[in-house]
């Protein structure tokens, strides 16, 4: 399902002392099947714009439109429920969500509400818990004795049996130890590729950035600054100052090198296996040299 | 959600704002008394002016109070229509067989609504316009006194300032929960009632599990940080009365020998 914003306006507290604008002047198209990736400040409006993608939010100006659904200002949508079965969400924390007596029931909750058949949803429960990294026997524990980054998991989980068409994901590993955001990540990105899902990621991690993404935006306060390919994105270390935002480390090293040795070398370096070839690639030349 | 003005406090620099909050909860209290001595139109176009006044010199935005008040204005009909259909008083205004309405019953209806409207319009105005420590400074200052004879004024006006602090956090919270769970396909605004009154249970589970463990998280906080009750505890923050104060209460007892002169 192809996505396109125009003219989205958002805000919070309308007609209160507290009135606050939060998004201003959004237009943006994601077409079906885009890694896309939102990075922004806090506080630039990142949560905000993808809550109005299934209709939690009502923008109070401009339109969103998702595949066939239409949200509009002022216009009263009458089949968010429907919308919300194809944009599953994994909210920042998650782990709030839990209120089941057992894992297995919270992984449920979503697809049975949205009317598939509790056979079908085991079946899915049993192969999520295991994607996420823990095995069959949790299912049967209660998700408040986890700790934090279990309790994330499972989150995640109750959010991957919905089995959406568009995953939205709001800094899914804050917070998570650095091996677990690598799995987790992983596991969203070999989703994106094995379903060709369309994956929305918001995240303060530039590495995540660079590797997974077919297309950036940037945010600050409210509104889009910049957007593009990571090889435009991060070919511009002066911009991103500019927004005090960084380039990946790999694409710092591969600066470094430039400027030690003097020569160019391609930018689009986003892994650490690339960073390690072009560094062994200059140092190769020196030695012929 | 973003309409619930109860434990709000809006900033400002208004009159209102700026009274010592031992006034303004005085203030408060002797208004709940005194609204029971109005009965008659004058008395309550009295109340009336006293309330309309305040809500004037607060500064604070019509339409938010208007907002704020919306969800209490079903109870206020609800008591109205209750005095019009059960009290039976005065001449006979309406006869639709199987119900009748008097006089009476609409005058008693009309007074006890704007007795409460006036009611939680003053006490919103309390909160709204104070900011929960200086309440609770207030609160404890003026119960003082009951300290000798052994009450826990201290500890009942932490409370209070805890409570009050929370009420937004709750607000909040509930909100993301809800969130959360639509996008998992709860239902809380549409749907069939069925399916609301099912979503209460994914709604109420993790806030109260969030609730305790705020709960939990402050007692820890305020423990490392030294705090041992009342015993020996100063106020960083020194109440100061002031001629403001003073001419607030030389309103309210013209309102009170008002009221007193002209009620029947
Ligand atoms: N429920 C709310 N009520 C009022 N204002 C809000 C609410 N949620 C967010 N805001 C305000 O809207 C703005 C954008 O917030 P948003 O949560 O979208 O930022 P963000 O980019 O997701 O930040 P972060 O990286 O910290 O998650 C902020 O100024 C915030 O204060
Ligand atoms: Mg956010």
């Amino acid at each position: 399902m192809d996505i396109t914003i125009k003219g989205l306006e958002h805000s919070y507290g309308k007609g209160t002392p507290f009135e606050r604008k939060a998004l201003s002047n959004i237009n943006l198209s994601i077409s079906s099947g885009t890694f896309q990736t939102i990075i922004g400040h806090t506080g630039s409006g990142k949560s905000t714009l993808i809550q109005h993608l299934n209709g939690l939010l009502k923008p109070t100006q401009g339109s969103i439109q998702i595949g066939d659904f239409k949200i509009q200002a002022g216009v009263k949508e009458k089949r968010l429920k429907a919308l919300r079965k194809h944009v599953g969400i994994v909210f920042q924390y998650p782990e709030h969500q839990l209120f089941e007596e057992t894992i297995e029931k919270d992984i449920l909750f979503g697809p049975l509400n949205f009317g598939v058949s509790e056979d079908e949803a085991k079946r899915r429960a049993a192969k999520l818990i295991q994607q996420v990294g823990l095995d069959e026997s949790y299912l049967s524990r209660s998700p408040f004795d986890l700790s934090g980054g279990q309790m994330r998991r499972v989150a995640i989980a109750g959010v991957l049996a919905m089995k959406p068409s568009i995953l939205i994901l709001d800094e899914p590993t804050a917070g998570l130890d650095p091996r677990g955001r690598r799995e987790i990540m992983d596991l969203f990105y070999r989703l994106h590729e094995e379903e060709g899902l369309t994956t929305i990621l918001v995240t303060h991690s530039m590495e995540d950035a660079a590797r997974f993404s077919d297309d950036i935006l940037i945010m600050e306060k409210g509104g889009v600054v910049l957007q593009g390919n990571p090889e435009t994105i991060f070919s511009n270390p002066e911009a991103l100052k500019n927004l005090s935002l960084d380039v990946p480390e790999t694409v710092q090293f591969i600066h470094r090198l430039e400027e030690r040795f003097n020569k160019d070398l391609p930018h689009s370096v986003f892994t650490l296996k690339a960073a390690v070839d072009a560094a062994l690639s200059v140092l190769q030349k020196g030695d012929d040299s | 959600m973003q309409n619930i003005i109860i434990g709000q406090y809006v900033p400002g620099q208004s009159f209102i704002h700026k009274l010592d909050p031992r006034a303004k909860l005085l203030t408060a209290f002797l208004f709940v008394i005194i609204v029971f001595l109005a009965n008659n139109w004058i008395t309550y176009v009295l109340l009336g002016a006293f309330t309309l006044l305040a809500i004037f010199v607060s500064k604070l935005p019509l339409r938010y109070i208007y907002n704020g008040l919306k969800p209490i204005l079903l109870v206020i009909i609800l008591t109205f229509l209750l005095h019009v259909f059960l009290t039976k008083e005065g001449p006979l205004l309406l006869d639709l067989g199987f119900l009748e309405v008097y006089e009476g019953g609409v005058e008693q209806g009309i007074f006890i609504s704007l007795r409460l409207l006036f009611l939680i319009l003053i006490t919103s105005l309390l909160t709204l316009t104070t900011t929960p420590i200086d309440i609770t400074v207030g609160i404890e200052t003026l119960l003082g006194p009951m300290k000798k004879i052994g009450l826990p004024v201290h500890e009942f006006a932490l409370m209070m300032s805890i409570a009050l602090r929370f009420i937004p956090t709750l607000l909040e919270e509930t909100e993301k929960i809800m969130k959360a769970q639509s996008a998992r396909g709860a239902q809380f605004s549409s749907g069939p009632i069925k399916e609301r009154l099912k979503s209460i249970v994914p709604l109420l589970v993790p806030l109260f599990v969030s609730a305790f463990k705020r709960a939990e998280d402050l007692a820890m906080a305020m423990e490392a940080r030294g705090y041992r009750g009342g015993e020996g505890r100063t106020s960083i923050r020194l109440l100061k009365w002031s001629g403001k104060d003073t001419t607030l209460f030389i309103i309210l007892l013209l309102l009170c020998v008002s009221l007193l002169l002209l009620r029947s």
